[in-house]
C-alpha cells in the first residue's frame, strides 16, 4: 500500500532513473502515481513542486561550474513561464481523460534525445541574428572532453523563444520539466552547444515549474503527503544518478530509456482508454 | 582552465545563484524530512492522506505565508513543518529572481533589468491572484 515511506523509496528510484535516462523524475513518477490510484491532476500538480527541488539542486552545481548560461536562461524564461501559466490553467479546467493522451503524446518528444550528437562534437555557429546580439546571448565554458574553452553565440532568438513557449505550455499542463524538448530547441534553433543546452534547460525548468505551481497553489491539488516524499525522493535519486551516470555504458542507458518510455506511454494510453 | 572569464560573463551572479539554490533546497528538504518524522510521532501513521488538512489552502501565496507563521492553518507541527518546507522550496527560485533583478539594476544593465522584472511581475501576479 502506498504511504509516505514507500512513495519516498519509489521517488528515489524514479529520480535515479530519471537522472540516468535524462527523462527527469516527474515524467516517470506521474504515470506511476496514476497507476497506483492517485488522481492525475493531483499527481501533475505535486510533480511540479518536486521538479523545483530536483531542478534547483542540480542547477546549483552546473551554474557554479559556469556551464549554464544565466543570461540565455533568463531571456528564455520570459517565454516558458508564460506558457506554463497558460498550460497549468488549462489542466485545472479540462477533463482528466485528455491529460492521459496529451501526456502519452508528449512523451514521444523524449525520443528527440536519441538523435543528439556527441557532446564533444559542437561546431560553433558563426552567424548571430540582431536580437540575439543585442541581448548579448553568448558565452563560453571549459569542456573536459576536449580540454578547451568553447566559445559560442546564440542565433534565432525570437524563434527559440517561441519554441520555449511551447515547451512551457507542455510543462505547465503535464507537470513535467519537458527537458528533451527544451534541449532540442536550444541546440537546433538557438544553436547552443549540447552541454550548455542541457544545463541551461535544467536551470529554466525550476522557474517554469514555479510558474506552474503558482497556478496549482490553491486549486486544492497540492497534497503535502504526496509533495514531501516526491521532493525528498526525486532529489536524492537525481543526485545519486548524476554521480554514477558516467560509469554506465551508453548502450545500457539507451535500452533503459526505451523500456521506460514505452512503458510510460503504454500506461497512460491504457488509463486514458479505460477511462472513456 | 576554469577561470572567471568563462560562463555568461556574470561570475558574481552565477556564484550567488548557485549558493542560493543549494541553500534553499537543503533547508526545504530538511524541513520536509523533519515534518514527516514528527507527523509519524503524532499520528503513528504515514498514510497518503486525502483529508482537507493535507492540502495547501488559502487565497494568495503571500497572505498564506503570513497566516502560516501566525499558525492560522495549523494541523499539527508535522504538517506545519512540511508546509514551511514547501514554502521555502517555492521561494527558492523566487528569491533567485529578485536577486537577478537587483544584480542587473546594480550593474545598470537595463535590458536584463527589464527581462528579469517581466518574469518577476508575472510570477508575483500569478502567486498573488491564484
Amino acid at each position: 500500500m502506498l504511504n509516505i515511506v514507500s512513495l519516498s523509496l519509489i521517488s528515489i528510484v524514479v529520480g535515479f532513473l530519471g537522472s540516468l535516462t535524462g527523462l527527469g523524475g516527474a515524467s516517470i513518477l506521474i504515470p506511476l502515481l496514476v497507476l497506483l490510484g492517485i488522481p492525475v491532476k493531483e499527481a501533475i500538480a505535486c510533480g511540479m513542486v518536486a521538479i523545483i527541488a530536483t531542478s534547483s539542486g542540480s542547477a546549483a552545481s552546473y551554474v557554479k561550474e559556469r556551464i549554464t548560461n544565466v543570461k540565455v536562461a533568463m531571456y528564455l524564461e520570459m517565454f516558458t513561464i508564460t506558457g506554463a501559466i497558460v498550460g497549468a490553467t488549462i489542466t485545472t479546467i479540462i477533463h482528466p481523460i485528455y491529460l492521459y493522451f496529451f501526456f502519452a503524446a508528449f512523451l514521444l518528444t523524449s525520443f528527440l534525445k536519441i538523435k543528439k550528437p556527441s557532446d564533444c562534437d559542437f561546431q560553433e555557429s558563426i552567424h548571430q541574428d540582431r536580437i540575439a546580439r543585442w541581448l548579448d546571448l553568448k558565452g563560453s565554458y571549459y569542456d573536459e572532453c576536449t580540454n578547451k574553452v568553447v566559445e559560442y553565440k546564440a542565433d534565432h532568438a525570437v524563434l527559440g523563444g517561441l519554441g520555449m513557449l511551447v515547451a512551457g505550455l507542455a510543462a505547465g499542463m503535464l507537470g513535467i520539466g519537458a527537458g528533451a524538448f527544451k534541449v532540442t530547441v536550444q541546440e537546433n534553433i538557438l544553436k547552443l552547444p549540447p552541454k550548455v543546452s542541457s544545463t541551461t534547460s535544467n536551470f529554466i525548468i525550476g522557474m517554469t515549474a514555479l510558474a506552474g505551481v503558482s497556478v496549482y497553489l490553491f486549486s486544492g491539488l497540492l497534497n503535502l503527503t504526496l509533495m514531501a516524499p516526491m521532493a525528498i525522493g526525486t532529489t536524492i535519486g537525481a543526485v545519486a544518478g548524476g554521480r554514477i551516470l558516467n560509469k554506465i555504458s551508453d548502450r545500457a542507458l539507451r535500452i533503459l530509456f526505451f523500456l521506460i518510455v514505452i512503458f510510460l506511454i503504454g500506461q497512460m494510453l491504457y488509463k486514458g482508454v479505460t477511462s472513456i | 582552465m576554469r577561470n572567471e572569464k568563462i560562463g555568461s560573463g556574470e561570475p558574481k551572479l552565477e556564484t550567488g545563484i548557485s549558493f542560493l539554490l543549494m541553500v534553499g533546497v537543503i533547508i526545504s528538504l530538511i524541513l520536509e524530512i523533519a515534518g514527516v518524522i514528527l507527523l509519524y510521532q503524532s499520528y503513528r501513521s504515514l498514510a497518503i492522506s486525502q483529508n482537507e488538512s493535507a492540502f495547501i489552502r488559502g487565497n494568495d501565496f503571500f497572505t498564506f505565508i503570513f497566516q502560516q507563521f501566525q499558525g492560522k492553518h495549523s494541523s499539527g507541527i508535522g504538517m506545519e513543518l512540511m508546509t514551511i518546507g514547501i514554502i521555502v522550496l517555492i521561494l527558492t527560485p523566487y528569491i533567485r529572481l529578485i536577486t537577478s533583478v537587483v544584480y542587473f539594476g546594480w550593474e545598470k544593465n537595463l535590458k536584463y533589468v527589464f527581462i528579469t522584472l517581466f518574469v518577476l511581475v508575472v510570477i508575483t501576479l500569478s502567486l498573488a491572484l491564484h
